[in-house]
């Protein structure tokens, strides 16, 4: 008989982004009204248009209701009471990274980031984004030769005006639901690509995203962009120090993939939890959307969601395009008092479309990991087919595994699969393992890591490293 | 929506009974179901609304029955239209329960109704007289099997309730018969308490003719070692809804759920389950079949919730639906609310049409098209229809099902 406290053991690995980076900022005063968004617009000398587009926002989230249909419990959120523009002191205008406060670099140093030259040989091109600001984006003068954009929003609402304002909110609409208005209202920074018609790019992009004052909020959007045969794998993480309070994070994502364009997109998400008590800890209440807009295009959607005290995130897909593809991996792992309601919508419009949605949940503790996914076959999807498989792992006889499926068909020329199981960790397994010698907790680790294989094989190399260690470290001491 | 607008304003009921004043009072609060509620949200207003248009204050009339009773051997009670029960025989008995014990579980129920989910047997019991709840106590076994019809009258709503315990160690047929008549709305509650040691094989066959609508709500409770089958079958209804609750109060019990729904024209019909599991060791096995044709809508939510005392509990729930047509429209949502760790449980859904291959194949053995496409159906059907008890020999509901399709 295994015994329960050695596995719970195995989940509760110290949260080691938790350290506080000491360093000057800038702050606007709390609150939340038309002249805070004049502010931020103005700190960010945007157009008219973006104002208009900020203050349109706004006044529609006034009228918007927070969703309440979740399975999750938290207290309310004072939108009075959070700083919306927090960004570390720096100087005006940075022409080289040598410019950037050595303390940033530290940071993320620390947290693995390569920012600095020397480390810039991983072949991953970073945008790091620090609070309400982006510090540095690298390898931004090789992907030019490729003619890949990749800068800050910030950056190229100045030098790309005519894309911000042709694909800004056309995914994502500002009053799609109470966040992506909030966040339409009041985003300071985050990444914009664009890849241009036939270019494969050269390498991996990937944000980093740093929470990491206490009482500000961070609002980050992110807009891709793949023009026709182009094709982009894009990297997203994000981590944040432990304080007692609760964080507000409402990022938007947009998108779009035209004819034979592909996008992959993978998070490791790693806010900070809160403690064991559910004390602190990042409420993450995210809108991802992927639309393939083009025939044969390709919206693949992969996240390993770790972190966050309360994670509401729904990365989804509106295949439009002719024989378009949308895909869905996830791994979702909820320890001590963490809440997750997290998975994704597939909206079947064109002919032939296809989707595929695999999703594990591995709850433990006291936590609530709920899967909630659409699926959703148009009039005009003849032809189309989705599969989705979501598999569930309970840890202890504390946590909840929720599975909410909805499935809506109204074309009879369609295929829709769904399955959903629900397991733990096996003693039998778990004896066959140790019987061979191998340690208890690696015998655990290797069974969450088979459990979620399926995801991790779609995660880019550094991160499917990296997503099997985080997995192993949150998981220590809670399998029984 | 008249009956609203009544509820509202005190005028529904002259003189009403005390289970009809506290259904009210709960009613008033909220006298129709919240839209944002999720067991409500697929709803469609407009043929809900439908249901509520006719007046539960006309005269009733006699329900005409589809069948004769062709054998002695069968118990057929008429809710409505029986006089008092009171069966004493060598293995069994059925007993009429008395005007208290029926008020008193009434009583005991709705005090912990919520307006939404138990809108129905709310509405229900503020419509429903005495005349039209009965009541029964079965014990014993080699019971012949029961035949229970409930009918609405034309141009009328009619509310109709059936309560049944079954005593340990029963082993009883039970077939309910919701017959909807032309422009009609019916409302069935049904309660059922298994006690320890029971077996009943329970079928529910709804059907309507020209605009009728049904709100048909099922609340079963198994105590230990029982085993519960129910197969339903629901067809022609302009608006049905039926919502099952079954509880295993102590686990220990087996629960088996088979049920299909027929939409054509402009019908909607949904169901929607709740399997609640109280104990350790509770089975479930269930099957849900929708065909959806025309412009009709068929709907399934079904969700299973293990809490933490209900560990080895072993559930599977299967959504098959068949999409006939470009204008028609099948919406699911089975879901798992899962605490306890020891448990399997997995549900799985499927939408498509009749399978081209399989109809190819019995095309190139000769068979036409139709024929083809009735014989898929008829294995379609069949899965679901084997579970409904009585009517196997006599009621070919298999034939009249392929006629209509």
């Amino acid at each position: 008989m295994v015994s329960e406290n050695l596995v719970k053991d195995v989940v509760s690995e110290p949260y080691k982004y938790g350290f506080v980076t000491d360093i000057e900022t800038e702050k606007i005063s709390k609150g939340l009204n038309e002249d805070t968004i004049r502010l931020i617009s103005a700190k960010k000398e945007e157009p008219e248009y973006l104002l208009n587009f900020r203050l349109d926002a706004f006044k529609k989230w006034q009228k918007m209701e927070e969703p309440n249909w979740a399975d999750l419990g938290y207290k309310d959120i004072d939108y009075q009471d959070i700083i919306y523009y927090s960004a570390p002191k720096q100087k005006e205008k940075i022409s080289s990274l040598n410019e950037v406060d050595p303390k940033l670099l530290e940071t993320f140093d620390k947290l693995g980031i390569p920012l600095t030259e020397q480390k810039k040989l991983t072949n991953v091109a970073v945008d790091a984004v620090f609070d309400s600001v982006s510090i540095a984006t690298t390898f931004r003068k090789e992907l030019a030769e490729h003619g890949v954009i990749f800068c800050s929003i910030s950056e190229a609402i100045k030098d790309y005006s005519d894309l911000i304002e042709k694909y800004l909110g056309s995914v994502v609409p500002a009053n799609d639901n109470y966040f992506a208005a909030l966040n339409s209202a009041v985003f300071s920074d985050g990444s914009f690509v664009y890849i241009p018609k036939g270019v494969i790019c050269p390498m991996d992009l990937s944000s980093y995203f740093r929470i990491n004052s206490g009482d500000s909020g961070q609002f980050e959007r992110t807009l891709i962009i793949a023009e026709e045969s182009s094709s982009v794998s894009y990297l997203e993480g994000c981590t944040a120090p432990m304080f007692d309070t609760n964080t507000l994070h409402a990022a938007v994502v947009e998108l779009i993939a035209l004819d034979d364009a592909s996008i992959k997109y993978s998070t490791v998400q790693n806010w900070y939890a809160g403690n064991e008590d559910g004390i602190g800890g990042i409420f993450n209440f995210v809108t991802k959307r992927g639309k393939c807009l083009g025939k044969r295009s390709k919206i693949s959607w992969s996240q390993v969601e770790t972190g966050s005290a309360i994670t509401w995130k729904y990365p989804s897909c509106l295949l439009l395009g002719e024989e378009s593809v949308g895909e869905f991996y996830s791994v979702a792992l909820t320890n001590n008092l963490q809440q997750a309601d997290t998975g994704t919508k597939m909206i079947h419009i064109g002919p032939k479309t296809k989707s595929t949605i695999v999703s594990k949940g591995i709850s433990a503790g006291n936590s609530v990991n709920s899967y909630r996914g659409l699926v959703k076959m148009g009039s005009k999807a003849v032809g189309s087919r989705n599969y989705s498989q979501c598999d569930s792992m309970l840890i202890g006889d504390q946590a909840a595994a929720n599975t909410f499926p909805y499935i809506q068909s109204q074309q009879p020329n369609s295929e829709i699969e769904h399955e959903a199981s629900t397991c733990r960790i096996s003693e039998d397994q778990l004896f066959y393992l140790q019987s061979r010698g191998i340690e208890f907790e690696e015998a655990v680790s290797m069974m969450v890591s088979g459990f979620c294989r399926d995801v991790f094989n779609q995660l880019p190399m550094e991160f499917a490293a990296e997503a099997d260690k985080l997995l192993a470290l949150k998981l220590e001491g809670s399998v029984g | 929506m008249q009956i609203i607008e009544e509820i509202k304003k005190n005028e529904l009921l002259s003189n009403p009974s005390e289970i009809q004043k506290i259904c009210l009072d709960k009613l008033k609060l909220n006298p129709l179901p919240n839209a944002k509620n999720e067991l409500w949200r697929l709803s469609n207003k407009s043929k809900f609304s439908s249901f509520l248009d006719f007046s539960h204050k006309n005269k009733e009339s006699k329900a005409s029955l589809p069948y004769k009773k062709n054998s002695r051997n069968i118990i057929r009670l008429i809710i409505g239209e029986h006089n008092a029960i009171n069966l004493e025989e060598e293995n069994y008995s059925i007993k009429e329960l008395k005007d208290s014990e029926i008020i008193n579980y009434i009583k005991k129920n709705i005090c912990n109704f919520d307006q939404n989910d138990h809108w129905s047997d709310l509405l229900n019991h503020c419509l429903s007289s005495k005349k039209n709840i009965l009541g029964l106590n079965i014990s014993g076994n080699k019971i012949p099997p029961i035949e229970i019809f409930s009918a609405s009258s034309s141009e009328s709503l009619n509310a109709k309730t059936l309560i049944l315990f079954f005593e340990k160690n029963c082993k009883v047929d039970l077939l309910q018969i919701n017959l909807g008549n032309e422009n009609s709305s019916l409302s069935q509650s049904t309660y059922l308490c298994l006690e320890a040691n029971t077996s009943v094989n329970h079928g529910v066959v709804s059907y309507g003719k020209n605009k009728s609508n049904l709100l048909n709500s099922l609340n079963v409770i198994q105590k230990a070692k029982s085993e519960y089958i129910l197969g339903s079958l629901h067809f022609k209804f302009n608006y049905a809804r039926f919502e099952i609750r079954i509880n295993q109060l102590e686990g220990n019990a087996k629960t088996t759920i088979k049920g299909i729904q027929i939409t054509k024209n402009n019908d909607q019909i949904a169901t929607y389950t709740n399997m609640q599991f109280n104990g350790p060791n509770g089975i479930l096995d269930q099957i849900n079949k929708s065909l959806a044709d025309d412009k009709s809508h068929a709907i399934f939510e079904g969700s299973i919730i293990v809490p933490k005392i209900a560990q080895k509990t072993d559930a599977s729930q299967l959504s098959r639906n068949l999409l006939l047509s470009k204008y028609a429209r099948i919406d699911t949502k089975p879901q798992l609310e899962i605490i306890a760790d020891d448990v399997k449980c997995k549900h799985g859904a499927t939408i498509s049409q009749l399978n081209a291959e399989e109809l190819f194949y019995m095309r190139s053995r000769g068979l036409t098209l139709a024929e083809a496409s009735k014989l898929q159906l008829s294995s379609y059907f069949q899965e679901i229809i084997s579970c409904i008890p009585v009517s196997k020999d006599r009621w070919d509901l298999l034939d009249k099902l392929l006629k209509e399709n």
